[in-house]
């Protein structure tokens, strides 16, 4: 088991009960195949550098998640097939650190 | 010799006693490293506010000699730099 990073970009224009509904479906999925989710955080709606997919701005899911290659095989394969989500990034992690959040909305 | 020995290590140290204007400034690239003190900020592909700052306005990631990075904090940030870019934050 190792700790996992993913975050999700969202189409902007999804309705906030889509949106809850992907968070749910995500948290579901990991917590489904022998996975484990330690922290969600939403990054609300943020502009995008460049263009994705004609897109101007997207909407940032972050899962915190402990797992194996089973967990990974099975977000990567939901996610190719959700047309909801335009990019996607996993990054593996030896330690996670649950305090900093560098995108509160509170600013 | 102890002595002399200092003396000329301090004038060696101090930049501008230069004898001529075609001398070497060995003191120009000798800033510390600004990622490796105590405390330093932690390099993450989250933390955009620092990554900035090693970024030009064209995007491109500016070179150690510049910003006199440590060669392995370098490293990091290149790697961190990259994987905000995938993401669109950068």
């Amino acid at each position: 088991m190792a700790f996992y990073e993913n975050t999700i970009i969202a189409k902007q224009d999804l309705a906030e009960k889509d949106l809850n509904s992907i968070k749910d479906k995500y948290n579901e999925i990991i917590n489904k195949s022998s996975g484990k989710v330690i922290k969600i955080e939403k990054w609300g709606l943020l502009n995008l550098a460049y263009k994705i997919k004609n897109y101007k701005k997207g909407f940032y899911i972050h899962y915190k998640f402990e797992g194996n290659d089973k967990t990974l095989n099975e977000i990567n394969k939901k996610i190719k097939i959700d047309g909801a989500i335009i990019r996607h990034l996993t990054v593996k992690y030896n330690k996670l650190d649950t305090k900093n959040e560098y995108f509160k909305k509170d600013k | 010799m102890k002595k002399r020995n200092k003396k000329f290590q301090r004038k060696n140290s101090n930049s501008l006693n230069k004898l001529s204007l075609f001398q070497k400034n060995d003191g120009r690239f000798s800033k510390k490293c600004p990622l490796s003190i105590k405390n330093a900020p932690v390099i993450d592909y989250k933390n955009i506010a620092l990554l900035k700052k090693y970024v030009s306005d064209n995007g491109k990631i500016i070179s150690s000699k510049i910003t006199s990075v440590s060669f392995g904090k370098q490293k990091k940030l290149t790697k961190e730099i990259k994987k905000a870019k995938v993401l669109g934050l950068l």
